[in-house]
């Protein structure tokens, strides 16, 4: 499989969606690093030089690549639209017009997705002005660092500028990451995501060595090879559930009479309902921020306390319970048991021992439920791994093997390589044929 | 082969029994469940995890370096503006 990659560089058709993803990556990241107007670089990169220990902020920061300190163009990364897409995906279940608009098909779709951007907009506005009016107060977003990193003078214009920046930026991402879906390879938003993670991996496990030497950072390599492995086999592990069709005879064609099966993974859901989980996790964060600082209310101190810190049990617990709600969540709504055993039944398919019709959709929903508890279990274990590690080791929160960076990491490179080797096989296949 | 639910449905896609069991059992029942049917998972075979895990490896590595390449670049040039 790895004489495919060069494959792929030799069909000119998929070259060019790769080159093209890879181009919308190279524009994310240089978004990434461009200063908003109004940030002072210089105070930026002393203070970033200076301090390692962000705080709260470390795992929004590993999501937007480390811009969201560096205070750049893209700031925001990804983050307001994932909080959108999760947001209206819960309203889908709880508003009457979503949920129609849901079942609509494709146009209703297409609307959804309109007010998910919509809303991204409106979050961007929220958390750009938080994050400024955040950097404005001196060590505040990087504690023990004074230096002004907002220029004092640039009056209620400048910030309405920096807002609009910021705002501007995230649609951009919202953009790009749609294009790489319609005209490069894997999904766009994952791949930016991954894209954010990549870019911290390199330091962060750098900085395990310089602090702790080359035993801890070769156990950790090791630690995090083992974890990949088992990423890759609990994303692989399937549940095939045997569909048999009947033959039947159209016009002066035979159809049918073949045997497959439905594949149900384990883990149906993917990385999705860890970067829901640890977003909707951001949002108490984030409240307290809002909060005033120097005389903090009650629920403010009490979230600080047990949800802000990622070493505190309940923390990790709440952590924990919402990737498992997540997981069945999505697999809820990315799977449908009625629709899989309507079209069966349409297409004159059926599971052997099981009627077509309601029972097949009943039978499918409950393997389906069952199976995805393991894989739910699975998610949380793997995702908690950096937050004990953590307490274990003493490292920093930028533990580069932490479970959610590495699950969106190998789940992400998993999916866009099995992609890549699909559209090569249909290529080869064309190719056969003319 | 699953076992169902209560013991009047034949087969669990009967749906709920009239009366429900207490939640000890309904526990211990779904426990049950849940490992019969892990039971039947196709698990990948070792040659398929390691391909898979190299190739993964590979790609990630390679985004990885491509990615700082990058983003070094980009900061030695912005670094030559703001500095």
């Amino acid at each position: 499989m790895l004489t495919a990659f060069v494959r792929a560089f030799r069909t000119p058709d998929l070259r060019k969606k790769i080159l093209f993803a890879m181009g919308i990556m190279a524009l994310f990241r240089l978004g990434s690093v461009i200063p908003t107007p109004g940030v002072s670089y210089k105070a930026v990169q002393d203070c970033i030089s200076n301090n390692s220990d962000t705080g709260l902020y470390s795992l929004i920061n590993l999501f937007s690549g480390g811009a969201l300190l560096k205070l750049s163009v893209f700031a925001l990364g990804i983050m307001p639209y994932i909080t959108a897409s999760i947001i209206v995906q819960l309203l889908t279940v709880v508003i009457p017009r979503f949920e129609a608009l849901k079942k609509e098909g494709q146009s209703g779709t297409a609307r959804l997705t309109q007010y998910t951007r919509y809303l991204t907009i409106g979050l961007a506005i929220l958390q750009s002005t938080g994050l400024i009016a955040l950097a404005r107060q001196p060590g505040q977003l990087f504690t023990g660092c004074t230096n002004d990193i907002i220029y004092p003078n640039i009056g209620i214009f400048g910030i309405i500028v920096m807002v609009l920046t910021m705002t501007a930026g995230t649609s951009v991402i919202m953009w790009l990451g749609e294009l790489i879906t319609d005209r490069g390879v894997g999904n766009g938003m994952s791949l930016l995501i991954f894209t954010s993670i990549a870019a911290g991996f390199p330091t962060s496990l750098w900085a395990i060595k310089i602090e702790r030497g080359w035993g801890l950072f070769l156990v950790i390599v090791a630690a995090g090879l083992v974890i990949v492995a088992l990423v890759v086999f609990v994303e692989q592990a399937q549940r095939r559930i045997p569909v048999q069709y009947a033959k039947r005879m159209i016009g002066r064609r035979q159809y049918g009479g073949s045997s497959t099966y439905i594949p149900l993974k384990v883990n149906q859901a993917g990385v999705i309902p860890v970067i829901f989980a640890s977003s909707l996790l951001y949002l108490p964060a984030l409240a307290v921020n809002l909060a005033s600082r120097t005389n903090p209310p009650g629920w403010a101190t009490w979230i600080q306390r047990y949800l802000v810190r990622g070493d505190h049990p309940i923390y990790m617990a709440t952590y924990f319970g919402l990737i498992v709600f997540f997981t069945y969540f999505y697999v809820a709504i990315t799977f449908n048991p009625t629709e899989v055993s309507d079209n069966m039944k349409k297409y004159g398919g059926f599971i052997p021992g099981i009627r077509a019709g309601r029972p097949t959709a009943e039978y499918l929903d409950y393997v389906l439920s069952r199976i995805t508890l393991p894989g739910a279990l699975y998610l949380g274990a793997i995702s908690l791994i950096p937050l004990i590690a953590l307490g274990l080791f003493h490292a920093n929160q930028n533990f580069p093997f932490g479970g959610t960076a590495i699950l969106i990491i190998v789940g992400v490179g998993l999916e866009t390589v099995k992609q890549i080797e699909s559209q090569l096989q249909q290529r080869n296949y064309e190719g056969f044929l003319r | 082969m699953t076992e169902t639910r209560g013991s009047t449905a034949a087969t669990p896609e009967r749906g709920r029994p009239a009366a429900k069991k207490p939640l000890p059992a309904r526990i211990s029942l779904f426990y049950r469940q849940v490992m019969a049917e892990l039971r039947k998972v196709i698990w990948p075979t070792r040659k398929e995890l390691v391909t898979y895990t190299t190739v993964v490896i590979a790609f990630v590595l390679v985004v990885i370096a491509y990615v700082t390449g990058l983003d070094f670049a980009f900061s030695k040039a912005i670094l030559a503006i703001f500095g």
